[in-house]
C-alpha cells in the first residue's frame, strides 16, 4: 500500500514539475526577449545566417569567377568590397564565406552536443568510466588553445570534413564536462532519486529527467562553442590547414589577403569584419541566455 | 616571338619601374666602392640545410652561395668558368678531366685548399649530393697532384662540364676534414667571400666578411656565379620572413635592405618610392602543367590534348603571376642559344573551349573526377591550378584540386596513383638548358610518371652529340615530341621581382642574391 | 599544504600521460614525407630509403612509439630531423620567445581587463560601464591574427612606430624586446582583455554590493579607498582562476600570432614542423607546451589554495 501512496506523490510530483516547466519555459521566453544584448545579438546573427542562407540569390557575383582583368580592384560601385588576386569578388566570396563558417560551426556544435552529452552522461552516470573519460578529457584539454586542433587538421589533410572532426575533438571535452557536472548535481536531486525509487529505466531516467535539465547550461556552452569554432576555422584555414581553396571560406579568404595587406588591404578587411560579426553575435546571445538561466548573475546584474 | 602581355595602367607601371632600375644598374656609379656596414636581406622561407650539397632548395642556394664556391660554374653567357679552378684540361678521348687548382686559396677554417680537399668534397657528393646524376659518368676521382684534380669517366660525355657547373646543388669545395661528415652534419666552411657565423632557423642567418678572401684576380669582376668577387659588407644576415607584406614593410621601414622577392603589385605601388630600387628578372622560371600518364584519364593522349586546347594561358599566368609574365610556347627561352623556334606554337594557348570538348568525346571521358595537384607553399602553383581548374570545369571535365603544402606534394607526384595533374614551377631547369629540364621528364622518374621511349631515345642523344649545333638539332626535335605527347604543357614564363633600399649599390639581380661586391651608399 | 601539492602533481601524471599519447599517436597518421624536403624535391627513391632507415622511420609504429617512450622517461625527446639537434633544445631555446609573448599578453590581459572592470563596476549603469564592456566583447569576438595584421598596417606599415615582425632578445636590448614584443601581445591580450574585464566587473559588482562594504561607506570612507583597500583584493581571487585557462589561450594564440609577426617561437617551431613532417619536433613540442600549461595551472591552483583557504582544505 504505501508503495501505492508513493507513486500517488510521484505522479502528482511529475504534474506539478510539468506545469511549472511550462510555465517556466514561458518566462524564460519572456526574459530572453526583453533581455537587450540578447536581443540585438539575435538579430545581428540572424542577419548573417540570412546573408549565409540565401548566399546563392543575393550575391552579385559567382564567388569563383576569375577576371585577370580585374585583378586587385579596390571598393567600388562594381564591387562593394573590392577583388582579390584572381579578380574575384570579395563581397560575393564573404557571403558565400560565412555560409562555410557556419556551416562548419553549426557541425562543430551538433558533433560537440552528441558527443558531450554522450560522454558527459556516461561519466556523471556510470561511476567507473567517470574517472578514464575525464582523464582523457583532461589531456585533451591540456593542449593549449586551438594546437591541438591545428595539429590534428594538419594530421588528416586540409578539408572541411577533416577541420570540423578536429574543432570537435578538441572542444568536446570542454562540452562533457559542462554535462557531467550538471548529471553530478541532477541525479542527486530528489524527484530523480524518486523516479529511481519506482523503479524508472536508466535510459529513461537519462532522458526524461537528466538531459532535459542539463539542456540550459548545455545550450549556453553551445553557443559559445559555436562562436570559438568560426574562430578557430578561421585559424586553422589562415594557417593553411582548413577546407582547401578556392572554398571561399573567411579564414582563407584572409589569408590570400594577408599578402596584400598594404596593396590591397581590402581583402583581409571585410572577412575579418564578418567574422567580427557573427561572433559578437553570438557572444551576445551566450551572454543574453547565460543571463536568464543563470539567477546569480542576474542577481548581480541588478545588484549595486 | 615572345607575347609580353602587359595590360591597363599596370603595364605602364611596370614599365616605368624597370626602366628606373635598368637606370640604376646601367648609370656609372655615382659613388665609390665603400668597405663597411651591414645588409639585411629578407627571404621568404628557411634554408633547409646549409650543406650545400644535400640540397637543391633556392633558399639554401641563396645564402650558400655566399658561403662556399664550385670548381667551374656558370658565368653570366651561361657558359661553364673556372672558379676554385684555374683551367680544366680534357683529354682527346674525352674521358679524363685535369682540373688545376688556384694556388693560395683559403678555407674560412685559415687552412689553404689542397687537392685534397678537392677530391674529399667531390667524393662526398657522390654520396650524399642532391643532383648525383652529376657526378654519374665519374669513375675515378684522383688527386694528380698538390693542385691538381683528375676525374676519370666510364664513356664520353660531352655535356658534363656543364653539369658539373650546374648549381642546383652546387658540388661545393670544403675541407677535407668536414667532407667526412654525413649530410647536414659539417661545419660550415667554404671558401667565399663571407663565412658563416650563426644559424637561428625562422629568423634568421648571419654572415660576415671573410678577410682572407682570395679573389680571382683572372677577372675584372664577378661575372655569373665566379668572377673576381669583393665583399665590401661587415655583415649580411638572411631574414626569414615568411609574410610578404611584413617583409615589405619592413624595407620601407628600413629594417630590411633587400627583398629576395617582392609581390608583384607591391612593386608597382614602391616605383615611385625614392627611397626603394626595384629589379626584375625576366625571365626567370617556366610555369607547367604536368599530367600523370599512368592513370585515367590522363593516360589517354586525346584527353591530354583536350587539356592543351582547353587552357587559355594567359588567363592562368595572368593571375598566378599577379601580371609578371611573357607568352612563350618554346621550351627553352627565346632568343636564348637552343631556341627552337616555331615548333609547336599552334599548339600553345589555344583556349578553344569547343576544340576540347570534340576532343573529350573523342577520349570517351565520362566525368571522371581529374585531381589536380598543388601547394600553397608557392603562390604560383597554387593560383594556376586554381584557374586551370575553373577553365577546365568550363569544358566539363570534372576538376578537382587537392592542395597540400611542399613537402606532401613531392611526396604524392612521386606516386603513379593518386593525383592526375600537377602545377610546378621550374626556375632553374631552363636557365640550365636543354639536358637540365629534359633530363626531369626521362629516366628512373620522369615528372609525368610514364616514360616515353621517343623522349628518352632523344635525351640519350642529346647527351651524347659533341657540337652544340647538333644538339641544337636535336632539341628541335625534342620540342615537337613534347607537343605531341602533351605529357608537360608549358604554361608561360614568368619574372622576379626583387627590391633594395636605394643606398644599396652593386646589386645585381641573379640566381641567388650576390652580396659580395655589394656596398652601402654614404657608408 | 604539502599533501594538496603533492596530490595536484600526482593528478597531473594521468594527463600527462593521455598528452604524451596523443601527442605521439596524432604523428603517426601524418601522411607525408620529410626524406622529400631533406634530399630535395629532386631526390631518387634509393636515396629517401636511405634517409628513412637512418631516422628509422622504416620500423613499425609500435617499436617507434616504445623507443619514444624510452628516451622520453630520460628526458630525450629524439632528434630533429632538419635542425640535426635534440628537440628539447630546439624547443628550449625558443620558449623564452614564446613564454615572453604569452607572459606579456597576460600581463597585459590582466592590467587592462581589470582597468575596464573596475571603471565598469564603480560607474555601474553608465557610459563608462557600456564602452568598457562593449571593448571587452569586441576583444573576445575579433579573431587575434586578423588583428595583428590590422596592428601591422596600422602601427608598423602606416604609422612607423613598431617594426613588423622580428624578435629582440631581452639580453640584446631591453627596449627592443619591449618594442619587437608590444604590437604582438597586445594582438594576443585583446582576445583575453574581454574574459578579465568581465570577471572583474562582476565579483567587483559581487563585493560592492555586500554588507562591509556598504558599512565602510557609510562610515564615510571614500569611494576608492573603499574600492582599493576592499573590493580589489575580493575581485582579484576570481581572476587567478582564469589564470589558467587564459595561460592556455593565449599559449595556442601564440601560434598564430608568432606566425603573423615571424616571431621565432615554439609555435612557429611546430607550424613549420608539421609542414616539414619533422616528426620529433611536433611530438616534443605539443608535449613540451601541453606540460608547461599543465604546470601552471597547478601553480594556478596553488595560489588559489593560499588565496582561499577553504579551496585547500576542502580537497
Amino acid at each position: 500500500m504505501a508503495a501505492d501512496v508513493d507513486l500517488a506523490e510521484t505522479n502528482d510530483l511529475r504534474r506539478a514539475m510539468a506545469r511549472s516547466a511550462w510555465r517556466s519555459r514561458y518566462t524564460f521566453l519572456k526574459r530572453l526577449l526583453s533581455h537587450r544584448s540578447f536581443l540585438i545579438g539575435a538579430v545581428l546573427f540572424l542577419f548573417i545566417v540570412l546573408v549565409a542562407v540565401l548566399a546563392d540569390l543575393i550575391a552579385p557575383y559567382d564567388p569563383n569567377k576569375n577576371d585577370y582583368r580585374n585583378l586587385l580592384a579596390p571598393p567600388s560601385a562594381l564591387h562593394w568590397f573590392g577583388t582579390d588576386g584572381f579578380g574575384r569578388d570579395i563581397l560575393s566570396r564573404v557571403m558565400h564565406g560565412t555560409r562555410i563558417s557556419l556551416g562548419i560551426g553549426l557541425s562543430v556544435v551538433v558533433m560537440t552536443g552528441l558527443l558531450g552529452v554522450l560522454l558527459g552522461t556516461l561519466a556523471g552516470y556510470v561511476r567507473w568510466l567517470d574517472n578514464i573519460l575525464m582523464r582523457i578529457m583532461d589531456g585533451l584539454m591540456a593542449f593549449p588553445g586551438v594546437l591541438l586542433a591545428i595539429a590534428l587538421s594538419a594530421a588528416l589533410g586540409p578539408s572541411i570534413l577533416n577541420a570540423v572532426i578536429a574543432l570537435t575533438v578538441t572542444f568536446t571535452p570542454r562540452t562533457a564536462r559542462v554535462v557531467r557536472a550538471s548529471v553530478l548535481v541532477i541525479r542527486e536531486l530528489p524527484y530523480v532519486e524518486a523516479a529511481v525509487a519506482i523503479g524508472a529505466g536508466n535510459l529513461r531516467i537519462i532522458f526524461r529527467y537528466i538531459l532535459a535539465n542539463a539542456l540550459s547550461p548545455l545550450i549556453v556552452q553551445l553557443t559559445f562553442v559555436f562562436a570559438v569554432s568560426i574562430l578557430a576555422e578561421a585559424i586553422l584555414s589562415f594557417l593553411g590547414v582548413g577546407p582547401r581553396p578556392p572554398a571561399p571560406s573567411l579564414g582563407n579568404i584572409i589569408a590570400e589577403g594577408r599578402n596584400y595587406l598594404q596593396d590591397a588591404s581590402w581583402i583581409a578587411l571585410f572577412p575579418g569584419m564578418a567574422i567580427a560579426c557573427a561572433v559578437l553575435g553570438l557572444n551576445l546571445m551566450g551572454d543574453g541566455l547565460r543571463d536568464v538561466i543563470d539567477p546569480r548573475l542576474s542577481k548581480v546584474r541588478d545588484a549595486g | 616571338m615572345a607575347k609580353k602581355w602587359k595590360f591597363g595602367t599596370t603595364a605602364r607601371h611596370i614599365g616605368a619601374s624597370l626602366l628606373l632600375a635598368s637606370v640604376a644598374l646601367g648609370a656609372p656609379y655615382a659613388s665609390a666602392q665603400t668597405r663597411g656596414g651591414s645588409i639585411t636581406v629578407a627571404q621568404s622561407s628557411n634554408p633547409p640545410s646549409l650543406d650545400a650539397m644535400v640540397t637543391s632548395s633556392q633558399a639554401s642556394r641563396n645564402i650558400t652561395m655566399n658561403i662556399y664556391e664550385t670548381l667551374y660554374g656558370f658565368d653570366d653567357k651561361i657558359q661553364p668558368a673556372p672558379i676554385l679552378a684555374e683551367s680544366v684540361e680534357v683529354s682527346a678521348d674525352g674521358l679524363s678531366y685535369a682540373f688545376k687548382l688556384r694556388q693560395g686559396v683559403k678555407f674560412h677554417n685559415g687552412k689553404e685548399m689542397t687537392s685534397a680537399d678537392v677530391k674529399a668534397s667531390l667524393d662526398r657528393y657522390k654520396k650524399v649530393g642532391a643532383t648525383q646524376t652529376m657526378l654519374e659518368p665519374v669513375t675515378e676521382i684522383e688527386a694528380t697532384g698538390p693542385y691538381e684534380v683528375t676525374l676519370k669517366l666510364k664513356s664520353k660525355a660531352p655535356t658534363f662540364l656543364e653539369a658539373f657547373a650546374s648549381p642546383r646543388a652546387p658540388a661545393v669545395i670544403i675541407p677535407a676534414e668536414e667532407a667526412s661528415k654525413p649530410a647536414n652534419e659539417i661545419s660550415f666552411i667554404g671558401t667565399g667571400p663571407f663565412k658563416f657565423v650563426e644559424y637561428v632557423p625562422d629568423s634568421h642567418v648571419k654572415l660576415e666578411r671573410f678577410e682572407d678572401y682570395s679573389a680571382n684576380e683572372a677577372f675584372q669582376s664577378m661575372d655569373g656565379f665566379g668572377g673576381k668577387k669583393t665583399a665590401y659588407l661587415d655583415t649580411v644576415t638572411f631574414r626569414v620572413i615568411p609574410e610578404p607584406g611584413a617583409a615589405v614593410a619592413a624595407l620601407e621601414s628600413g629594417e630590411v635592405q633587400l627583398l629576395e622577392q617582392i609581390p608583384v603589385p607591391t612593386a608597382r605601388r614602391l616605383s615611385s618610392n625614392d627611397d626603394i630600387k626595384i629589379y626584375e628578372n625576366m625571365p626567370w622560371a617556366v610555369l607547367t602543367f604536368i599530367f600523370n600518364m599512368k592513370e585515367a584519364p590522363g593516360n589517354n593522349l586525346k584527353f591530354r590534348e583536350a587539356v592543351q586546347a582547353a587552357l587559355n594561358n594567359e588567363e592562368v599566368m595572368a593571375i598566378a603571376t599577379e601580371g609578371l609574365f611573357q607568352l612563350y610556347h618554346g621550351w627553352m627561352y627565346e632568343g636564348s642559344t637552343y631556341d627552337a623556334g616555331d615548333v609547336g606554337a599552334q599548339s600553345y594557348n589555344v583556349a578553344d573551349p569547343e576544340k576540347a570538348k570534340a576532343l573529350l568525346k573523342e577520349a570517351n571521358y565520362n566525368n571522371e573526377p581529374f585531381s589536380i595537384l598543388t601547394d600553397s607553399t608557392i603562390p604560383e602553383h597554387g593560383k594556376a591550378a586554381v584557374v586551370i581548374a575553373e577553365q577546365l570545369k568550363a569544358v566539363g571535365i570534372n576538376a578537382v584540386i587537392n592542395q597540400t603544402d611542399w613537402p606532401t606534394a613531392l611526396k604524392i607526384r612521386l606516386q603513379d596513383t593518386g593525383w592526375n595533374g600537377w602545377t610546378l614551377m621550374m626556375g632553374i631547369e631552363p636557365y640550365l638548358g636543354p639536358a637540365a629540364l629534359v633530363s626531369t621528364l626521362t629516366g628512373a622518374a620522369p615528372h609525368f610518371r610514364a616514360n616515353d621511349p621517343e623522349l628518352d631515345k632523344l635525351y640519350q642523344e642529346l647527351i651524347s652529340t659533341d657540337s652544340v649545333e647538333g644538339r641544337k638539332a636535336v632539341f628541335a626535335k625534342i620540342q615537337e615530341r613534347l607537343y605531341q605527347f602533351v605529357g608537360i604543357i608549358k604554361l608561360g614564363e614568368t619574372g622576379l621581382m626583387q627590391a633594395s633600399r636605394a643606398n644599396v649599390q652593386g646589386f645585381k639581380p641573379f640566381r641567388f642574391p650576390r652580396m659580395y661586391d655589394v656596398w652601402l651608399e654614404g657608408q | 599544504m604539502t599533501r594538496f601539492i603533492a596530490g595536484r602533481l600526482i593528478s597531473a601524471l594521468p594527463v600527462l600521460f593521455v598528452v604524451s599519447l596523443v601527442s605521439f599517436l596524432l604523428i603517426a597518421v601524418v601522411p607525408g614525407d620529410v626524406t622529400a624536403e631533406i634530399a630535395g624535391a629532386d631526390s631518387t627513391e634509393a636515396q629517401r630509403q636511405l634517409i628513412r632507415e637512418q631516422l628509422g622511420l622504416d620500423r613499425p609504429l609500435p617499436e617507434q612509439a616504445v623507443r619514444w617512450y624510452a628516451n622520453l622517461l630520460q628526458g630525450d625527446l629524439g632528434q630533429s630531423y632538419l635542425l640535426n639537434r635534440p628537440v628539447t633544445e630546439a624547443v628550449f631555446e625558443r620558449l623564452p620567445v614564446t613564454l615572453s609573448l604569452a607572459g606579456i599578453a597576460l600581463v597585459l590581459a590582466v592590467a587592462i581587463g581589470m582597468l575596464l572592470g573596475i571603471l565598469a563596476a564603480v560607474r555601474h549603469n553608465s557610459w563608462v560601464d557600456q564602452g568598457s564592456m562593449s571593448v571587452a566583447l569586441l576583444g573576445l569576438s575579433v579573431p587575434d591574427f586578423w588583428l595583428g595584421l590590422i596592428f601591422i598596417t596600422v602601427f608598423a606599415v602606416g604609422l612607423g612606430w613598431f617594426p613588423t615582425g622580428g624578435y629582440v632578445p631581452i639580453a640584446e636590448s631591453f627596449t627592443g624586446w619591449v618594442v619587437s614584443m608590444t604590437l604582438p601581445a597586445l594582438a594576443l591580450a585583446f582576445t583575453q582583455v574581454g574574459v578579465v574585464a568581465r570577471m572583474t566587473r562582476s565579483s567587483m559588482l559581487d563585493v560592492l554590493g555586500q554588507d562591509f562594504i556598504r558599512t565602510a561607506r557609510a562610515k564615510g570612507m571614500r569611494g576608492y579607498t573603499v574600492i582599493l583597500k576592499h573590493a580589489l583584493l575580493n575581485a582579484m581571487v576570481p581572476v587567478v582562476t582564469v589564470v589558467g585557462v587564459m595561460t592556455g589561450v593565449l599559449l595556442g594564440g601564440a601560434v598564430v600570432i608568432e606566425s603573423v609577426f615571424s616571431l621565432p617561437g615554439v609555435g612557429r617551431l611546430i607550424i613549420g614542423a608539421i609542414q616539414r613532417r619533422d616528426y620529433p619536433i611536433i611530438q616534443g613540442g605539443l608535449l613540451i607546451t601541453a606540460a608547461i600549461f599543465v604546470f601552471v595551472n597547478i601553480l594556478v591552483d596553488l595560489a588559489y589554495g593560499w588565496l582561499d583557504p577553504r579551496v585547500r582544505h576542502g580537497r
